[in-house]
């Protein structure tokens, strides 16, 4: 039997709107969460999440059905992360002003940004700490932990999601916790 | 057991993904060596550390109001970005699944369309022929005069061909007609050719007996 994502896949395909809606309603949060986690930044993770959906949309008669739905959508969307990271400078500072937003910098941002899930609570000392560890995090490491601790994804469906074998997977995984281990050493 | 193999076996056992016995054997080695059982507790508590991090905050309860209210604008949003008819991808996407028929077919196009630009090309006179001294030309026609011997065979094109004496061999006219007087003799074929595929039929025959001499 195919799985409910392939059978609103196809009704899209056929110009069924209603049911891209129910694919939308489906993964939308968890590409905005990923994207989130990833980008640390609401509005960029909203445009990452927005483009990703129009990226299936426009290729979904190029869906695999033999392949897992989310790992099809993961993927699109890391890349798109991805692609964001590495189009900011390789040190994202708070003084720097934007390139997307002109005239405003990192401060003018923040209070505009007051539904950020860390706003309500007052963050423990250990996830800051992870935060800025994450933030420092190369990209391809970074996609790797954020699947694999937000979503829970198994080392092989990272690998799926992401193109590259499982031991690849692994051993950023091993490295990534490695070093937020580090990070974190004097609190533990 | 060695230490680095224990610290590479820890993060397996984080990941799911160490067999049975060597998770005894780590066990075993934990026991024994404090070192790594301080390095196992870190590594499980940043697990466990960057698990909740990763979590916290995103799925907030006393936020839940205003957070689906949120991804109900979000999907609003994506559903409006659209393009509101899917793309007709009918031929688009038949030629991302047959390629080879694709090229086959614009092959054919190629060749028909510039087929067709050499048939309509040509509109001046063209007589072909191995004896052509004695033939009288008047204008697009193109005249074998009485008693008159054409050896051999005789072509003209886009021309009137107005036959009184003979000819010893095939009379082919091409787009355009033949008069045949009373005492014309045409020891040959006679063939008048006006249409395209008759004209490529032509065209293909002497170009293969061609190659055939």
């Amino acid at each position: 039997m195919k799985s409910l994502e392939a059978r609103l896949a196809r009704m899209a395909i056929k110009g069924d709107q209603q049911a891209f809606a129910e694919l939308v309603g489906l993964y939308q949060d968890k590409l905005y969460h990923m994207a989130y986690r990833m980008l640390n930044n609401r509005q960029e993770a909203e445009d990452v999440v927005q483009e990703a959906f129009l990226r299936v949309y426009n290729n979904l008669e190029r869906y695999d059905e033999n392949m897992k739905f989310s790992t099809w959508i993961y993927r699109i969307a890391t890349n798109l992360c991805i692609d964001r990271l590495r189009k900011r400078k390789p040190s994202y500072s708070l003084d720097a002003e934007s390139s997307e937003f002109e005239g405003l910098d990192g401060y003018s941002m923040i209070p505009s940004d007051n539904r950020t899930p860390e706003s309500e609570t007052l963050l423990s000392e250990t996830q800051s700490i992870i935060h800025q560890a994450m933030a420092t995090l190369p990209p391809k490491y970074k996609t790797v932990m954020v699947l694999r601790y937000l979503h829970e994804l198994s080392l092989q469906e990272i690998g799926d999601a992401l193109g590259m074998p499982v031991t690849t997977v692994k051993t950023r995984v091993h490295r990534g916790r490695e070093f937020l281990r580090k990070k974190l050493e004097r609190t533990l | 057991m060695k230490c680095n193999v224990a610290i590479v076996w820890m993060h397996d056992y984080l990941d799911d993904d160490l067999p049975r016995e060597q998770v005894k054997e780590l066990k075993e080695h934990l026991m024994a060596c404090p070192d790594c059982r301080q390095r196992f507790e870190q590594l499980k508590r940043t697990d466990a550390f960057l698990h909740a991090t990763m979590v916290e905050g995103l799925h907030d309860s006393a936020d839940a109001g205003t957070d689906s209210a949120a991804s109900r604008a979000l999907t609003e949003k994506i559903m409006r970005q659209l393009p509101a008819q899917r793309r007709k991808q009918g031929w688009t996407a038949f030629i991302r699944r047959h390629p080879a028929l694709t090229v086959a077919v614009v092959f054919c196009l190629v060749m028909f369309s510039s087929f067709l630009a050499m048939w309509g090309q040509n509109s001046e006179l063209i007589v072909r022929g191995t004896d052509l001294q004695q033939l009288v030309f008047e204008g697009d026609r193109v005249i074998v005069p009485e008693g008159v011997q054409i050896h051999g065979d005789l072509t003209i094109e886009n021309g009137i061909a107005e036959v009184h004496g003979e000819v010893l061999g095939n009379l082919t006219v091409i787009d355009g007609t033949t008069n045949l007087a009373s005492t014309a003799k045409i020891v040959g074929e006679n063939r008048q050719i006006n249409q395209a595929i008759d004209w490529l039929w032509y065209k293909v025959t002497t170009t293969v007996s061609g190659l055939n001499f």
